[in-house]
């Protein structure tokens, strides 16, 4: 073997290699220049794989459609974004490990996740041991911007807190103060039914309820008791397939001529995968689609749909598109990728119109890293016209009023020193 | 009796099947490879696109497999609720990190023994069955630990699991090893763990009891003839598997720093029952090569599709079609031909 290969490479051949090889090191500081504009690494995790897909796979396409449209325009800070999506199949390990793989594996600068509120509280475990910016587009439990609030990490989405104080008066005077809840059995659930009978409480109300898995397909047991209850509303806080499970029978038992139907929310792409005699009940939304007259709407709306060859453009599109576009306005703030900077940078800062896309004024707010945003309440309908024309707006509660004061959401931020 | 690399971690001068060639000190080839490689992996895993923690993630589902393995491999007795000793230890060590002290070394303790003393609790029911009802059992009984977790939410956090601890650095003497800022520092502890609890199980396999689990495997009406008290070393090696599980599961919430009720779940015993089938049950190494396979494959394809546990399916479908022994053991199985 070594004498074939002495054959086969003579001397003439090693020093030519030898000489290639040099060239090459002269060579080098192009590329040590060129290291400046490698893209800037943003890492999403979410639940593309189970019970919330749809509304995880929406999140990422608004995220992709932010990246595409800020690559175009430039970049951030003259440098291309690379955004690396991993699957948490809604389970915790599972986004806990992508979170690690992201951050040692592919240094990313960001994280992003998750839909799941569990998944995404244990990846503000691994964020925050690492430093890394963090935001939470669509996981809604209290504590991620309450009491277990990190100097880190932002959220989009509402807080339970503010869903529940959106829609319980309305359901209250439209329909009366005996409510059943049916609640999925995870941060997300125990959050916002508690939120929603210290609401109904407070307006003299009273309940009952089910807590079951989040992942729960079969209804029958806890609506035979609803019916034995005779609320004037059910609540369903169920999430994605589950809820949409749940709806699926409620029809089926007939429910919908006994009770109404309302709760914190009930997604487009939830509401889209009813039957037509599902698709009732009063609820928030968190951003809504069609916004006559408010400028740059119906322009993402449209570029949503091209994008993604979908008919509906959801709140889900906005807090990935929101997310990305969070990233950019911190980074060109600061001028810098740091952490720390970004968060500063972040702090009360308004979201121009372009993004905000509604008439309230949106920002992140200082004490809790909550974004302040509208919240729209009205009532769910089969489609009107456009397929998506699924619900009609009421009334559109502001953020902040809805909140509370930091001091009620219990965050007590704490900067590294 | 079949062939079987039994002991092959610590059996010096006895041919390996891998070919029956020992190292330079008599120490077989896939024990002298397979240390290689995982004293190794914090040079060349991020050269092939790993990182630290995944190589953590695999020796840790290696033990747990390697564990099912005693019971499985060397018992010839099914469990497929396993996975709630994993959880029990990663329950022990968390509850123990956020309640009781900040000590990484108690915290191992404590998840070991909550594992293992439950799982020798019930293994004196469970060992008196054979066959589906043994694994009906230990589902059974797994998924009671799971709703206990999932249920008692003060306690254990309930299906968002248990937070708000973390592994702490260990001390010996004046020297303070940083394994919880350091993720290489924390890899090697973990290997550290792994070495002792395999040669443990090495030594086990190795001794009179490990030979008596083999004729029980073989042949339990024989056994019986024989004298020996087949439900006692059942029980025995259903408690022995147990201790090593929840030693996987101590290092998994050390890892992870938080514990949850799906890593109690029956989902789980059956990942690690592929983990042990796709590597070779009847080998000492070979679950650790179906945890090294599944855990890698999954952290991969699942970046690159939604649909990555159809590859994973599609693997286990080929290799128990096709290699019935597992990877490990089809590969000894050609060697020693």
């Amino acid at each position: 073997m070594v004498a074939q290969f002495t054959a086969g490479v003579g001397r003439r051949r090693l020093i030519k290699g030898g000489a290639a090889l040099a060239a090459l090191q002269l060579g080098a500081p192009g590329i040590i220049k060129a290291r400046g504009e490698t893209p800037i690494k943003l890492g999403f995790i979410d639940p593309i794989t189970g019970s919330l897909s749809a509304l995880a796979v929406s999140e990422v396409e608004g995220a992709k459609y932010a990246v595409a449209q800020i690559n175009k325009s430039g970049g951030v800070l003259g440098r291309q974004l690379d955004l690396l999506v991993e699957d948490s199949a809604n389970d915790t390990g599972t986004g806990v490990q992508k979170a690690h793989k992201l951050i040692e594996r592919d240094q990313v600068d960001a994280i992003y996740g998750d839909v799941n509120s569990g998944i995404a509280y244990a990846i503000m475990g691994v964020t925050a041991e690492k430093k890394i910016f963090h935001i939470v587009p669509g996981g809604h439990t209290d504590p991620i911007t309450g009491k277990d609030c990190k100097w880190n990490t932002f959220r989009i989405c509402n807080t339970t807190a503010m869903d529940a104080a959106a829609i319980t008066k309305t359901l209250v005077q439209k329909f009366g103060k005996r409510f059943f809840f049916i609640t999925p059995d995870y941060a997300y659930g125990h959050t916002l039914q508690e939120n929603f009978v210290k609401n109904l409480k407070a307006l003299g109300g009273e309940y009952q309820g089910d807590m079951l898995p989040i992942a729960a397909s079969d209804f029958s047991a806890t609506l035979i008791k609803a019916k034995a209850y005779k609320p004037n509303v059910l609540l369903n806080n169920m999430g994605g397939l589950a809820q949409i499970n749940c709806m699926k029978q409620f029809t089926q038992f007939g429910m919908q001529k006994e009770m109404a139907l309302g709760g914190a929310l009930f997604e487009i792409e939830s509401v889209l995968a009813v039957p037509p005699e599902a698709q009732a009940g009063w609820w928030d939304m968190e951003w809504w689609w069609d916004q006559p007259g408010v400028p740059h709407v119906a322009e993402f709306v449209k570029d949503i749909k091209a994008a993604t060859g979908k008919n509906y453009c959801s709140a889900r599109h906005w807090f990935g598109f929101v997310g990305i576009h969070s990233f950019k306005i911190a980074a060109e703030k600061a001028k810098s990728l740091e952490a720390i900077k970004l968060v500063k940078a972040l702090e009360n800062e308004p979201l121009p119109p372009e993004i905000a896309l509604q008439k309230e004024k949106v920002f992140y707010r200082a004490g809790d890293h909550q974004l302040m945003a509208g919240i729209f309440t009205g009532e769910v309908h089969p489609p009107k016209g456009d397929p998506a024309n699924v619900f009609s707006v009421e009334q559109i509660v502001q953020g902040e009023e809805a909140a509370g004061s930091v001091a009620s959401t219990g965050c007590q931020m704490a900067y590294p020193s | 009796m079949s062939s079987t690399d039994l002991g092959a971690a610590a059996k010096p001068a006895v041919p390996s099947a891998a070919g029956g060639r020992g190292g330079a000190a008599g120490i077989p080839f896939t024990t002298i490879i397979v240390w290689a490689l995982l004293l190794s992996a914090p040079i060349w895993l991020p050269l092939i696109g790993g990182y630290t923690a995944l190589a953590s993630r695999v020796v840790v589902m290696g033990l747990v497999a390697m564990a099912l393995n005693f019971l499985l491999g060397f018992t010839g007795q099914m469990s497929f609720g396993h996975a709630a000793y994993f959880g029990l230890g990663a329950y022990g060590a968390g509850l123990t990190l956020r309640y009781v002290a900040n000590s990484t070394g108690l915290a191992m303790i404590d998840g070991i023994l909550l594992g293992g003393v439950l799982g020798t609790i019930l293994g004196a029911l469970i060992c008196k069955r054979r066959g589906v009802y043994f694994a009906m059992i230990t589902i059974a009984f797994g998924q009671i630990f799971y709703y206990i977790a999932y249920s008692w939410d003060g306690l254990t956090g309930g299906f968002d699991g248990l937070r708000g601890f973390t592994r702490q650095p260990i001390g010996i003497g004046p020297l303070v090893i940083d394994i919880q800022n350091n993720g290489t520092l924390f890899y090697y502890f973990v290997l550290a763990v792994f070495a002792l609890a395999t040669g443990i199980m090495a030594l086990l396999l190795r001794s009179p009891f490990g030979r008596t689990l083999l004729a029980i495997r073989e042949n339990e009406r024989r056994a019986r003839f024989l004298g020996i008290a087949v439900d006692r070393h059942i029980w025995l090696s259903f408690s022995i598997a147990c201790f090593f599980a929840s030693t996987a599961g101590a290092l998994f919430a050390l890892l992870n720093n938080f514990a949850d009720p799906t890593s109690m779940h029956y989902t789980l015993s059956g990942i690690i029952v592929i983990m042990v089938v796709m590597g070779g049950m009847r080998t000492f190494w070979g679950p650790l090569i179906g945890a090294a396979i599944y855990v890698v494959l999954q952290d991969y394809i699942s970046s690159i599709t939604v649909n990555w546990m159809s590859f994973i399916g599609l693997l286990f479908v080929l290799v128990v079609m096709f290699f019935p022994r597992g990877l490990l053991g089809m590969i000894k199985a050609r060697s020693a031909q």
